[in-house]
């Protein structure tokens, strides 16, 4: 047992991070903060195509398939750092659907699509949910009905984020409606949204973040556009989105985040005399973010090395998504108070960890439901955790 | 980084499993309830000693198993498991640790075989009243007579003191601000021991000092005794969470196993989600605390600065404590405080490690202090 990074992975952490210092230019960096942390602006897609060429796409794929074959260990660093940098990175595209369709495409995606989601030139959306499918994801009804040797697709998806600048949807559809059990009729389609049935609609939420209902009407596909067993699209699901949930808790933005806020502190002389960080409730808040910033630090390395020796235990994946995410929303509250009123300005009057609270606590619940809601975490922590049998679904 | 065990970590931790699942049960601990007997099974004691399990990190010349902090700590997280009634943490880590450290060449020949064998018991007086840092002693002072310490005043609480042969004690020095420590002999002149009873029954007395003569001998660090009581502390600590991590898994999980069978309307009630719910907090809370405290214990084990690590694991020890005892007790309902079944015990005890030797406010506020300090971010 050593908690601590091995000195190569130390060399990979730094390495990272002369990378990005050099690779975030301010203009770059604005562009990210207008796009609301998403991206899609044009340099941001210049920045995606660079690091194509420099070969930090694809870092989790085997080497068989173009990738580094980096370990889930080393992937986490590259998120943390690049998380920490600032850049909205593409990882629902590169690093959770991309290496499924390099697993089970046809012979279409591995030409067309694999290599240039690798050279950074190619973006997927997912569409999974529908306004009457949300948590119950396999009630889902948007449709693919086979014609002659292609598909036709009707339905409509809900909160498809980066839809709008995307050039494909990762799609669930319902491919067989006699199925006995409905997660088994489901199976999974490339749409270009570039075709004529395909249609988008913002929709713009409490964080300023904008995703998309997204609409398909009557767009015809070939079947090379099918992904993975007809009707075994389930499977592909859960194993993006067990993926995706590597990069959904990281702790390096919040013990950047914090470690802002202690300085700012530090340095913030009080009206009356003193400096903030000498109230004892400022000192009070900042060593509890510290000491669940350190946990949530443990708790994705832990996942990330267990995922890395093959040995990540379900509970433990879902403690970890619950944990992080509620922490978040702690941590921007101790947080938040700390700033004060500053913390209510756009601009955060000057404070930059005011500035970035404002925005943070508004998007922070995200998580909680989406990725896998939290109460089915908890179910399935009591369950393949604790062994506790539980209510049939 | 590995946050797996190796061989031989996994071996201690099955040794101390074995011995104390075989000898520890419900029936065993109720011969101690409200101080029916001294909280102390001198038998189990000593199938642990003879297994080696006490010295493990004391070196191979002493006799002991020469692994180190981690390894202890894991022996301790059984104890914990089991709130097994033997001095585990105030003789391996209370005693032998220090002694090991800072001991003479001559106080570790003359006491360190005899303490990994069990001839000899050791215990250490951390606390005082109204002081729970027992770095900077008050209320015992040391006055120098010649190389002899004169001891007086009061140390509080002081667990198996009645049981011990010598007690580490640190006293402020006369005349300064200076810190000593030393292993006092409990039965001798001008000692007094006032029994008292504490929340988990576990042996304890005050000490009263009344002009104790010290001789240099016994005298374990005479001059600047604040940075070995530091990293003492810091060892207690570890291990006190080490303790309640043991503790607070082990409510856990029968918990979770009572869910499953009690029903009620007609169904096991784990299957009512907000029950499962609950054990799914205290899972999380669990994993929390044994990863922070394996990180503390993983730095101390390699020597290496753990102050603030050490601080975060007995904040969690204390958050964990106490939130896993009163919700495993209500998911329990009337069971769980129902003397004959075995969970109080484990609340007692879950309270008696989150308030000893500091709770989550009083290392919060020092976490704080560092902060403002200049201490305390993230790498
Ligand atoms: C900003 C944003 C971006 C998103 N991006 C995408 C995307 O790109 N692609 C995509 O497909 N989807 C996306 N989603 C959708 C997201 O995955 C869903 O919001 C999520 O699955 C929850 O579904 P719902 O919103 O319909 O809530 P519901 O499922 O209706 O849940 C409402 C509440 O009921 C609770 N609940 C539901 N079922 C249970 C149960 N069995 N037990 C206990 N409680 C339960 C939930 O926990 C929740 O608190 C996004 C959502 C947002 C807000």
């Amino acid at each position: 047992m050593k908690l601590q990074f091995t000195a190569a992975q130390l060399a990979l952490r730094d390495e990272l991070r002369a990378y990005f210092r050099e690779l975030m230019t301010p203009a770059l960096a604005a562009e990210c903060e207008r796009d609301m942390g998403e991206g899609g602006g044009p340099l941001w897609r210049e920045a995606l195509a660079r690091m194509g060429r420099d070969g930090w796409i694809g870092l989790g794929w085997p080497e068989a398939l173009g990738g580094r074959g980096l370990s889930p260990l080393e992937q986490f660093i590259f998120v943390e750092e690049v998380m920490r940098a600032g850049y909205p990175f593409p990882f629902l595209t590169t690093e959770s659907v991309g290496p499924i369709l390099a697993e089970h495409g046809n012979d279409w995606i591995q030409r067309e699509i694999v290599p240039k989601i690798l050279r950074g030139e190619l973006l997927i959306a997912i569409g999974y949910s529908e306004p009457g499918a949300g948590t119950d994801l396999a009630s889902l009804k948007t449709a693919a009905v086979r014609e002659g040797d292609g598909w036709v697709i009707n339905g409509q998806k809900m909160w498809t984020s980066l839809a709008h600048f995307c050039d494909y949807t990762w799609l669930a559809a319902r491919t067989d409606p006699e199925a006995p059990k409905k997660h088994k009729g489901i199976s999974m389609f490339l749409v270009p949204n570039n075709d004529p049935g395909w249609s988008c609609t913002p929709v713009h939420t409490l964080g300023g973040v904008r995703t998309n209902a997204t609409f398909y009407d009557n767009i015809r596909v070939s079947d090379d556009h099918r992904v993975g067993e007809l009707h075994g699209g389930w499977k592909l699901i859960t194993s993006q989105l067990n993926r995706e949930r590597l990069s959904l808790i990281n702790f390096g933005p919040s013990a950047e985040l914090f470690n802002a806020t202690v300085r700012w502190a530090r340095d913030s002389a009080l009206p009356g005399g003193g400096r903030v960080i000498d109230q004892g409730w400022v000192q009070l808040n900042l060593a509890r973010c510290r000491a669940l910033i350190e946990c949530m630090k443990l708790i994705v390395y832990k996942q990330s090395w267990a995922m890395t020796e093959g040995t990540l235990e379900m509970a433990d994946a879902s403690a970890a998504k619950v944990y992080g995410s509620e922490a978040f929303i702690e941590l921007y509250r101790l947080l938040g108070e700390v700033v004060g009123q500053a913390g209510l300005l756009r601009d955060g009057d000057g404070c930059d960890s005011a500035r970035r609270l404002e925005r943070l606590y508004r998007a922070a619940s995200i998580i909680t439901f989406g990725g896998g809601t939290n109460e089915i975490q908890r179910d399935i922590i009591s369950a393949a955790g604790l062994w506790m049998p539980r209510a049939s679904r | 980084m590995d946050f797996g065990f190796s061989d031989e970590q996994r071996e201690v931790r099955d040794l101390a499993r074995r011995i104390l699942g075989e000898q520890v049960s419900p029936r065993s601990l109720q011969a101690y309830d409200e101080y029916a007997a001294p909280r102390f099974d001198e038998d189990l004691w000593r199938a642990l000693l003879d297994a080696g399990l006490p010295g493990v990190a004391v070196a191979a010349q002493w006799g002991g198993m020469d692994f180190g902090f981690l390894e202890l700590a894991l022996f301790i997280e059984e104890v914990g498991r089991g709130i097994a009634p033997v001095p585990a943490i105030q003789h391996c880590v209370g005693g032998m640790l220090p002694l090991q450290r800072f001991g003479s060449a001559a106080q570790r020949a003359r006491w360190l075989p005899a303490a990994v064998s069990g001839e000899l018991l050791l215990t250490a007086a951390l606390t005082e009243t109204g002081n729970d840092w027992s770095r900077a002693p008050r209320c015992v002072t040391a006055r120098r007579d010649g190389d002899t310490l004169c001891l007086r005043g009061r140390k509080s609480a002081v667990p198996f003191a009645a049981q011990a042969d010598l007690v580490l004690l640190p006293a402020a020095l006369e005349g300064g601000d200076d810190v000593a420590v030393v292993l006092l002999d409990p039965r001798g002149a001008g000692v007094t021991l006032l029994p008292c009873e504490s929340t988990s029954f576990e042996p304890q007395a005050h000490l009263q000092l009344d002009n104790v003569r010290v001789p240099p001998e016994q005298v374990l660090v005479g001059r600047g005794g604040a940075a070995a009581m530091a990293w003492l502390a810091e060892r207690m600590c570890a291990a006190l969470c080490a303790h309640q991590l043991g503790a607070a898994d082990a409510a856990m999980r029968m918990a979770a196993s009572y869910t499953g069978e009690r029903q009620q309307f007609g169904v096991p009630i784990s299957t009512f989600q907000a029950v499962g719910h609950r054990m799914a907090n205290c899972y999380i809370d669990v994993e929390c605390l044994r990863l922070a405290t394996y990180q503390a214990c993983s730095l101390l084990h390699d020597e290496q600065a753990a102050a603030l690590e050490t601080r975060i694991a007995k904040v969690w020890a204390g958050d964990t404590g106490h939130r896993v005892s009163y919700a495993t007790q209500h998911v329990h309902g009337g069971t769980g405080i129902d003397r004959d079944y075995p969970l109080w015990r484990y609340c007692l005890w879950l309270r008696h490690n989150e308030m000893t030797l500091g709770g989550s406010g009083f290392h919060l506020a020092a976490i704080g202090e560092g902060l403002a300090g200049g201490q305390g971010l993230f790498a």
